[in-house]
C-alpha cells in the first residue's frame, strides 16, 4: 500500500501510461489532423501569404506588402452612395458587398430558424412512432445536389415558372410577377430552403434532450403553455438553436452559387466579388485579401453574437 | 501466374520487362513504370465557348482519334485567360480577333505553322492576314467562325416605331426596366458611350476618369435596366422565347435558334451600328497533348463540313470559302451577307484594346455590377 502511494515509485509507470494514452489519442486523431492540415491549414496559410503579394498585369509581385489591405480601407473625400448610406472608401465595393452579404445571410438565417424550429419541435414532442423515418423524410430533398436545388428555385420563381403559371391559371394575375427572380429576395428564399435541414437536426437534438418532468413541473406550478415554452423549452433548446444559426449563417455569407444563379445583377454577394477578383479581374492577391478580411469579419460577428446571448451561461446550464 | 512463382522469378531476375509491366499495369502502377508515354495518350484539352463542344464542329478530329477532346467551357475570354494563368493545362483556346492579343501578351499563345493546316489555303484571303489572326507579325489564330453582335428583339412585343429605327438606347431606357438583357460584359459601357454620342473607336479605349464617368452613367443604367446580365446564350434564348425579355444583346445563333422554334425575332441593325467579330483557334503552350492532335483539331474546325454545320445550325459565317459551296442555299440566304469582307465594311469590327485598357474595363465593370441593389 505504501509502495503504491509513494510518488517516486509510481510516477514513472504512470507517466509512461499517460504518454501511451496521449500517443493513442493522437494516433486516432492523426488521419483527421493530417487531412485538416493538408486541406485547411496549408491552403489558408497560402491564402494569407498570397494576400500580402500584389498583382502587376500578368506578373505576380512577390515582395511582401499590405497594399491589398490598404486598398480596402483607403478613404476618399467624395462618398459613394449606396442605399442612402455614404461610403467614404476609395474602393467601396468590398465594404458594401460585405454589409449586403451579412444582411442577406442574417435574413436567411432567421428564416431558416423560423422554419426549422417548429418542425424540430413537432418531431421532438408530437412524433412518437417512426421517428427515424420522419428524420429521413426530412432529409430526402437533400439527396439531390445543391446546384440542382438552386436551379429548381430558378424554375419555381421564373417568369414562366411554377408560381407565375399557377397564379395565372387561377386568375389572380394577368401578367407574370417580375419581382420573384433575380433579386436579393430570391437569393434569401433559396438559401433558406437549401439550409433548413441542417438546422432541424441540431434543434431537434436539443429539444429531444429536455427532461419532460421539467415541463410537467412548470405546468403543475401554474405556468400557461406559452409561458412554459418561453421559460423552459426555449432556454433549454438554445444551444441547439445557436449551433443551427451558426451552421447556417457562416457558410451562407460567402455563398457563391446561389447568387450567381438566382441573384441577377442586384443579388451579388461577397463570394461573387472574390470569384470575380480571382478570375475575371486576374487579381488573386486582392481576392485573397478580401477573402481573409471576410473570414475575420465573420469570426468577429460570431464572437459578438455568442457574447451577446451569453453562450457560456447557456452551456453551463446544460451541463 | 502463381504468386510465389512471380516473386521467385522477379527475385531471380528472370521476369521479362514486358511481363512485369503487364502485371504492374493490372494494379494501375504501369503508367508510373513506363517510359514517358507516347504523347498521343494525352487527351487534347480545349477551352471553348458553350455550344461549340458539339462534335458537328470537329467531326474530322473525332473520326481520326475516335473520341472527343476534353472541353472546359468559358463564358468570356478573360475567364479563360485567368484559368490558364492559374495553371489550367489547355492545348487549344477559342479566342476572337479582339481578345487574342491578351493570350499573346500573357505569354501563353504559340505561333501557328499554317503549312500544317490542310484547309488553310481555302480561308478567305482577307481573314488570313486580318489583325487578330496575325499579331505582331505572327499567325496566332486560325480564323474559323465569324458573325455579329447586335440587338435581337421581339417585333411582336415592341412598338412598330422601334422596328423602324432600332437603337441600342433601349438598354439604358428606364421604361424598359426588367424587359431587356445586356451581356455581362464591358460592352454595356462601350455601347452606352456610343448611345451618348461617342464613336466606337473612342469608346473601346476609354480609360481612367473618362471610363469611370462612362461606367457611372451608362454601366449603372445598363445594370439597373437589364433583367439579368447574360453569360450563357441558352439563358437569354429561353428568356426571349418566353417573352420575359423583349430585347437582348445577342449573336446570330439566338436568331437562328429562336426562328427554328417559330418564335418571331429580329436581328436589328441599330442606328449606332452593329458589330462583327471573327474568332478562331489559338495554340496554347500550356498543353500536355501532342501538338499534332491540336493541329488536327484546328484543321477539323477549318473544314468546309464544319462550316456547313455552323452556317446551317447557328447562322454564323465560316472562314472557309468552300463552306458556302456545300451549305444549304436557304441557310446562306438567311444569313444575309456571306462575305466577311463585305460584312466588315458594312459594320463595326471589334478592336483590340491594350492590356491596360482591358484590365481597366474588367475592374470598372465588376465594380459597377457589385453596386446594384
Amino acid at each position: 500500500m505504501t509502495a503504491l502511494s509513494d510518488p517516486i515509485e509510481v510516477s514513472p509507470p504512470r507517466d509512461a501510461e499517460r504518454f501511451r494514452r496521449w500517443l493513442r489519442g493522437y494516433g486516432l486523431l492523426s488521419p483527421a489532423l493530417a487531412v485538416m492540415f493538408a486541406m485547411l491549414a496549408l491552403p489558408i496559410a497560402a491564402l494569407v501569404l498570397l494576400s500580402f503579394w500584389t498583382q502587376n498585369g500578368f506578373e505576380l509581385d512577390r515582395s511582401l506588402t499590405v497594399e491589398n489591405y490598404a486598398q480596402l480601407v483607403r478613404l476618399k473625400d467624395e462618398p459613394t452612395i449606396w442605399f442612402g448610406i455614404p461610403f467614404y472608401f476609395n474602393y467601396p465595393v468590398p465594404a458594401i458587398l460585405m454589409i449586403k452579404s451579412v444582411i442577406m445571410s442574417l435574413t436567411a438565417t432567421i428564416a431558416v430558424i423560423a422554419l426549422a424550429y417548429p418542425m424540430a419541435y413537432f418531431l421532438a414532442f408530437r412524433v412518437h412512432k417512426h421517428k427515424a423515418l420522419w428524420i429521413i423524410m426530412i432529409t430526402i430533398p437533400f439527396w439531390t445536389s445543391y446546384l440542382l436545388r438552386v436551379f429548381a428555385w430558378k424554375v419555381v420563381l421564373g417568369f414562366n415558372g411554377a408560381i407565375n403559371s399557377g397564379l395565372k391559371a387561377i386568375g389572380v394575375i394577368d401578367q407574370p410577377l417580375e419581382f420573384l427572380l433575380y433579386n436579393p429576395g430570391a437569393v434569401v428564399i433559396t438559401l433558406a430552403h437549401s439550409w433548413v435541414a441542417f438546422a432541424i437536426l441540431p434543434i431537434y437534438v436539443s429539444l429531444e434532450k429536455i427532461d419532460r418532468s421539467l415541463l410537467e413541473a412548470a405546468s403543475d406550478l401554474g405556468d400557461s403553455k406559452l409561458k412554459r415554452f418561453f421559460r423552459i423549452t426555449l432556454p433549454l433548446s438554445a444551444p441547439g438553436t445557436v449551433a443551427a444559426s451558426l451552421l447556417v449563417f457562416i457558410p451562407t455569407v460567402g455563398d457563391y452559387v446561389t447568387p450567381t444563379l438566382v441573384g441577377g445583377p442586384g443579388g451579388t454577394m461577397i463570394g461573387n466579388l472574390v470569384q470575380e477578383l480571382f478570375l475575371k479581374q486576374n487579381n488573386a492577391p486582392l481576392g485573397a485579401a478580401v477573402a481573409i478580411t471576410m473570414m475575420l469579419i465573420i469570426a468577429l460577428i460570431v464572437a459578438i453574437f455568442l457574447w451577446a446571448i451569453g453562450y457560456r451561461r447557456i452551456r453551463a446550464r446544460r451541463m | 501466374m502463381h504468386r510465389i512463382k512471380f516473386i521467385d522469378q522477379m527475385a531471380q531476375g528472370k521476369l521479362s520487362r514486358r511481363k512485369m509491366l503487364q502485371s504492374a499495369s493490372a494494379f494501375g502502377v504501369g503508367a508510373l513504370m513506363l517510359p514517358r508515354p507516347s504523347a498521343a495518350a494525352e487527351v487534347l484539352t480545349c477551352l471553348e465557348w458553350g455550344g461549340y463542344d458539339s462534335a458537328d464542329y470537329f467531326q474530322a478530329y473525332v473520326d481520326k482519334y475516335g473520341a472527343q477532346p476534353n472541353f472546359s467551357i468559358f463564358a468570356g475570354e478573360e475567364d479563360a485567360l485567368a484559368k490558364v494563368l492559374a495553371g489550367f493545362a489547355a492545348d487549344v483556346m477559342h479566342p476572337c480577333n479582339y481578345s487574342v492579343s491578351r493570350f499573346v501578351n500573357a505569354g501563353v499563345a504559340k505561333e501557328i505553322d499554317t503549312s500544317r493546316l490542310s484547309h488553310w489555303n481555302d480561308i478567305f484571303p482577307a481573314l488570313q492576314i486580318a489583325e487578330g489572326v496575325v499579331w505582331e507579325g505572327k499567325t496566332v489564330m486560325a480564323p474559323a467562325d465569324w458573325g455579329n453582335s447586335s440587338l435581337a428583339y421581339r417585333p411582336d412585343l415592341l412598338p412598330p416605331e422601334f422596328a423602324e429605327n432600332p437603337t441600342w438606347s433601349i438598354f439604358y431606357d428606364e421604361e424598359y426596366t426588367g424587359r431587356v438583357a445586356m451581356t455581362d460584359n464591358e460592352m454595356a459601357i462601350i455601347i452606352g458611350a456610343m448611345v451618348g454620342g461617342m464613336s466606337y473607336d473612342e469608346a473601346y479605349k476609354l480609360e481612367g476618369a473618362a471610363l469611370e464617368a462612362a461606367a457611372k452613367e451608362w454601366g449603372t443604367k445598363a445594370v439597373n435596366v437589364s433583367k439579368f446580365l447574360w453569360t450563357d446564350s441558352s439563358e437569354v434564348q429561353q428568356a426571349m422565347a418566353s417573352g420575359e425579355i423583349v430585347a437582348a444583346y445577342a449573336w446570330n445563333d439566338l436568331i437562328a435558334n429562336l426562328r427554328n422554334e417559330g418564335v418571331p425575332v429580329a436581328f436589328a441593325k441599330p442606328k449606332e451600328g452593329m458589330f462583327t467579330w471573327f474568332c478562331g483557334l489559338t495554340l496554347l503552350n500550356t498543353g500536355k497533348a501532342d501538338e499534332q492532335a491540336a493541329y488536327d483539331f484546328i484543321d477539323a474546325w477549318l473544314s468546309p463540313e464544319t462550316g456547313k454545320a455552323l452556317i446551317e445550325g447557328s447562322g454564323y459565317g465560316h472562314a472557309n470559302l468552300k463552306s458556302f459551296e456545300i451549305a444549304d442555299a436557304a441557310a446562306i440566304e438567311a444569313m444575309g451577307i456571306t462575305d466577311p469582307v463585305a460584312m466588315m465594311a458594312d459594320t463595326i469590327v471589334f478592336k483590340t484594346p491594350t492590356d491596360a485598357v482591358q484590365e481597366g474595363f474588367n475592374k470598372v465593370w465588376g465594380d459597377t455590377k457589385a453596386l446594384k441593389y
